[in-house]
Formats: C-alpha cells, sequence, structure tokens
C-alpha cells in the first residue's frame, strides 16, 4: 500500500513537473488561447489622425466661431467622421474652382454613413501629452510614456508586440505606415523593451521615401529573382548565420521569414510596377495624408494584415498657417473616409470582420498664436491643457452604435487604444498582466 | 680672431660634437604578418550608412556618391525589416553596369581561392577549415550557382551587417 502510494506520487509528480515545465512554453507565445477565443474580429486598423486636432474645429464643430471669433461660421468640417452641417460662411477648406474663392467648393462626403453614425464615438477623451511623439507612443504602446526619448525606439512594448508574442501574429500580418522618416517616426514599429523588442516587431514603411522618387530610384530597378534563383542564396545566408548567431539582443531589426521576405519584395516591386501604369488607388482629392493612407490601403489589400497602423500628420502646419490647417483637416477626414471605403467595397475577405479605430494622438492650444495666415487668421501651437482634449471612433465588426461622453464629461484616455485593440484579439489579460500598461487604461468596449 | 671669439667657436664646437650620438638599431623580433577580422569581435552593428558605404565600396570598387548615399540611406530607413531592404538594393546593384566581380568562369576555374577571396572581401576575414568545405562543396554541386547569388548571400549576411 504504502509502496503503491509512493508510486502514485511519483508518478503525480512527474506529471505535474511536466506540465510546469511546459506551461510557461504555451504561455509565453500564447498561441494555445489567442488566436479565435474571444476576439471581437479579425483584422484591425488603426488611423493615427496625427499632427494635433483641436477640438474645437473636428468633434466640437465650431470651425471659425471658436478659433478666430467669427460670429455663425460654426460648422462640421468632417463629413465623413463626424454627424453634422458644414459651416455655411467663409468657407476656405474644400478644393477651388475656377472663378470662384480659394478653397470654396468643400470636398463631398464620400461615406453614406458618417462613422459617428456607425460606430462608437467617444467624445471627449484625455490625451496624455500634448506633444506628437510622446503621443504617438501612447496610441501605440498604452502608456503615458513620460520617460520617453526623442529618436528612440518606445520604451515599452508597442500593441504590434503584444499581438506578435501573446497572439502568435506573424511579422506580415502587423504593419505601421509612417508618414516620414524624421524624427522617431521609422522606429514605432517595435520598442527596445527586453521583454518584447524587434523580434516581435512589425513590418513597416514610410511611403513618401519608400514609394517616393529616392525609392523609385533605389528599388524599382531591381531584379526579380526566380523561387529557383533565391533558393541558393537563402541557404547561403543561412549557412552564412548559423556560424554568426546573433542572441536577440542583438537584432538590429524587425525579420520576416524567407518566404515572408519574398512576397515583402514582390510587392514593393509590383506597387512601383502599379505606380507606372497609373494603377495605385487614391483618395479622390490628393493630399499627403491621402498618399500615405493609398499605400495603406495597397498593403491591405495585399497582406490583409491583422494589425495595421498607418500615421497622417498634415494638420501640424496648424503651427503657422490656420487655413491650410482647416484644409488638411478636411482632406484627413476624406482620407480616412476613403480608407474605409476602399476596405469595404474593395477587400471583401476583410470586410465584415475589421474594427478601424481613429484617434489623434494630441490636441491643440486653447489660445492662438501670435502668427497669421493669408487670410488674417491666427494659427494654433499644441502645449495647453486643451491640448490634451481629444477624440476617438471606432467602427466595425461588433462595434456597437453610441457616442459616449461630452465636454464636460469627458470618458477615457488615450492609453485605451492598446487596451481595447488586446480586448478585440482576446489576449486583454495577457497585455494589462504585462505591467507596461497605464494602469487607468482599460478597453474602450469596457468604458460604455 | 680674438680670445672672445675663439672661446664662443670653442663652445659653439663643443656643444655640437656632444650632442652627436651613433644612432642604435634596435629589433623587436617582430614577424611581419596579415592581420583580419575576427568575427567574434563583430559587436556593433553597422548603421545604414556605413553598411550601403561599405557595400558600394566593395561591388563597385569605388565610393558611392554623397547624394546617393544618401537617398539609400532613406529608402533601407523607410522599411522595417533591414533585410528586405539590403536585399532589393542589392538586386538593383546587380542590375547594373560597373560592377567589379569576379566572372563565373573565373570561380569555377578555382572554387577554393574564390571562397577564401569572397570570405576576405565581405567578412575581412578567412574561412574556418568547415566554412570553406562547405562553401566549396555547395559551389561544386551547383552548376547553376553564380558569382551574383554567392555575393547576394554574404552581402544580406548577419556577419556582414557587424564589424
Amino acid at each position: 500500500m504504502t509502496f503503491m502510494r509512493r508510486r502514485d506520487f511519483i508518478t503525480k509528480s512527474a506529471a505535474l513537473a511536466g506540465a510546469g515545465f511546459l506551461a510557461p512554453t504555451i504561455l509565453k507565445t500564447g498561441t494555445a488561447f489567442a488566436r479565435g477565443g474571444n476576439a471581437k474580429a479579425e483584422h484591425v486598423v488603426l488611423l493615427m489622425f496625427a499632427g494635433g486636432v483641436r477640438q474645437q474645429e473636428s468633434v466640437l464643430q465650431r470651425y471659425l466661431e471658436d478659433s478666430q471669433g467669427v460670429a455663425g461660421a460654426a460648422g462640421n468640417i468632417m463629413p465623413n467622421l463626424f454627424n453634422g452641417a458644414a459651416p455655411d460662411r467663409k468657407i476656405v477648406y474644400g478644393t477651388s474652382l475656377p472663378g470662384l474663392p480659394p478653397g470654396s467648393e468643400p470636398i463631398p462626403r464620400l461615406l453614406s454613413n458618417t462613422i459617428e453614425s456607425s460606430g462608437m464615438l467617444f467624445r471627449e477623451v484625455q490625451a496624455q501629452s500634448a506633444g506628437h511623439y510622446v503621443g504617438l507612443n501612447t496610441l501605440l504602446t498604452g502608456n503615458a510614456g513620460t520617460a520617453q526619448g526623442l529618436k528612440t525606439r518606445p520604451r515599452y512594448p508597442t500593441i504590434f508586440e503584444y499581438l506578435r508574442r501573446h497572439a502568435g501574429f506573424k511579422a506580415s500580418e502587423c504593419w505601421m505606415v509612417a508618414n516620414g522618416i524624421g524624427n522617431s517616426m521609422p522606429l514605432l514599429n517595435s520598442s527596445d523593451n527586453a521583454d518584447y523588442g524587434l523580434q516581435y516587431g512589425a513590418n513597416m514603411f514610410a511611403p513618401p521615401i519608400t514609394f517616393g522618387s529616392y525609392g523609385r530610384e533605389i528599388l524599382a530597378n531591381g531584379k526579380s529573382y526566380s523561387q529557383q534563383d533565391l533558393e541558393p542564396m537563402y541557404d547561403i545566408k543561412r549557412f552564412l548565420d548559423q556560424s554568426f548567431s546573433l542572441g536577440q539582443e542583438q537584432y538590429n531589426t524587425v525579420r520576416n521569414t524567407e518566404e515572408e521576405r519574398t512576397w515583402i519584395k514582390e510587392f514593393i516591386r509590383n506597387v512601383f510596377v502599379k505606380q507606372s501604369a497609373g494603377q495605385i488607388a487614391m483618395p479622390p482629392v490628393g493630399s499627403g495624408d491621402g498618399y500615405n493612407i493609398a499605400y495603406a490601403a495597397e498593403i491591405m489589400r495585399e497582406f490583409k494584415p491583422r494589425m495595421l497602423a498607418v500615421n497622417i500628420g498634415g494638420v501640424d502646419s496648424c503651427h503657422s498657417n490656420f487655413t491650410s490647417y482647416l484644409s488638411a483637416l478636411h482632406r484627413a477626414d476624406h482620407a480616412a473616409g476613403w480608407l474605409w471605403q476602399y476596405i469595404q467595397n474593395n477587400i471583401p475577405d476583410i470586410k465584415d470582420n475589421t474594427i478601424f479605430i481613429i484617434a489623434p494622438e494630441c490636441g491643440r492650444n486653447l489660445n492662438p498664436n501670435p502668427i497669421l495666415d493669408q487670410n488674417d487668421w491666427y494659427a494654433f501651437d499644441h502645449s495647453d491643457a486643451n491640448a490634451r482634449r481629444v477624440w476617438s471612433l471606432m467602427v466595425g465588426s461588433n462595434v456597437p452604435q453610441l457616442s459616449v461622453g461630452s465636454e464636460s464629461n469627458p470618458v477615457g484616455r488615450l492609453t485605451d487604444i492598446v487596451p481595447t485593440i488586446a480586448d478585440i484579439f482576446g489576449i486583454y489579460d495577457e497585455v494589462m498582466a504585462s505591467g507596461y500598461i497605464d494602469p487607468l487604461a482599460k478597453s474602450m468596449f469596457q468604458r460604455v | 680672431m680674438n680670445m672672445r671669439n675663439f672661446k664662443l667657436l670653442a663652445i659653439t664646437l663643443l656643444l655640437f660634437l656632444g650632442s652627436c650620438k651613433r644612432e642604435t638599431h634596435v629589433t623587436f623580433g617582430v614577424e611581419e604578418a596579415n592581420l583580419y577580422e575576427d568575427k567574434a569581435l563583430k559587436t556593433k552593428s553597422k548603421n545604414e550608412a556605413v553598411y550601403i558605404s561599405v557595400l558600394y565600396t566593395n561591388l563597385y570598387q569605388t565610393p558611392i556618391s554623397p547624394s546617393q548615399l544618401y537617398k539609400t540611406q532613406a529608402v533601407i530607413y523607410s522599411i522595417g525589416d533591414r533585410n528586405v531592404a539590403n536585399e532589393m538594393v542589392l538586386s538593383n546593384y546587380f542590375n547594373t553596369q560597373g560592377l567589379t566581380i569576379p566572372s563565373n568562369a573565373e570561380m569555377r576555374s578555382d572554387i577554393e581561392s574564390f571562397v577564401i577571396e569572397t570570405y576576405k572581401r565581405f567578412f575581412l576575414r578567412y574561412p574556418s577549415e568547415g566554412e570553406k568545405t562547405w562553401m566549396i562543396q555547395y559551389i561544386t554541386r551547383n552548376s547553376q550557382l553564380s558569382v551574383e547569388m554567392i555575393y547576394t548571400g554574404f552581402a544580406a549576411s548577419d556577419e556582414y551587417q557587424y564589424y
């Protein structure tokens, strides 16, 4: 009897030890329960509506009445995102037609229903910073990022790293589309956090460079190798890399598999071919933001990423030209509407299982600086409490139609975006337990 | 010559004579040797500019122009996976004229020398016996393998991105 118990004990101990040995392996990658599970959607597109968007001209729809003191000149200049009638006085943000004042023709709305009327609008959200880069970091890391330096990778893990580590997404399933390579922009695809880092980072393009004149000159003439040609090249690289094995802490780049690399290179080549043939789909009214969003749409169509974040920033002209800011805001709305419409009309595989999230990274000041533009309107910087007032929008699969909060009743924080995406993909608990998320943040689904 | 001048002349001569010394030749027994890198010591990652500058000079045997360097650096910086960017830049270079690389016939005529020279050219070191053997066998077995393919493998390798 004693012998039997002892054997039982040993058997059970061995089983438990085995389970204990295996459990961390499973939990580390998270693949055991992350895919599927309670996922609310299969794809997320995060539009970082950046550059500093003032509450007053966007969600509050006060146009010139508030900013420049023009009585009766309130109205909505973002007709794809928000409900509300356009201003009827001093229209300067539209397109210019011959014989009419510059900018006097508003761009017609693209979406039959606004994002607000189809999804969830958080009207008054607290931003954690009044600056661009920390704001972008907040959107991607869910951390207030108060100690974040410039020209360095995010200190805290990005949503891409959480998804790759805990949901098991591949590199080619996670994409960041930057609007340039200035400052820290091309570093946003991964943090340098020791627990996550480049081994879990996302792919990234900065279309104005990658697919602009530099990219065409440097990349477009590349040879297109057959798989038969590529195999020995990869064989040699594999052999050489084995004898120079890098530790993960030495990685200096995001890493795709050979198949993914081949796919991405083919995509780049095809983009240049389509460019030459004039086949890149663009928003009807062009802008720098529209250009970036058009290439994000190309990536969406080709890779159907699980997570894509795209950054725009045209509205930052508000530092010195208010008229230009209004125009950029109107065009950014146009481009955002176009992207959602493009997904709905051109990518049938994902149109019904995608969630589109839109949020600025920071707002703008309550009071103007002394710089006047061509219309004698004052410009606005971003450094005061008003610059920490923003909004957020969400639409798509499993998103209720709701309007949450108001000017006098703020609800939510910008750090909510990462927990929300984690919630969408069913890895909320793992991400919140990482210790890197703002303790006051929570999923927007749990705010309502 | 008065006495004063004579004394001056004598002092000057004494100074000069006293400062002359027979040169001593010292030898330390150091033998001349060719110095090459050790891969274990390559711990610093080349940044985009260094990588491109070294690669361009390697392939064209002439320095890259500042404007070309700037553009290439920007493009590499704009792509998240540096390996993708480097491989694209390489395939672009191999589609241009002016490369100074051995012909496939030269490679096939003396594969061992080619392998050693390729290691020295890209990695600034000799291959180990194991590396040399593998590479020779791989080239010998694959008759379709070209210098371009081998150079691409080397230029895209992790070791080439470190110094």
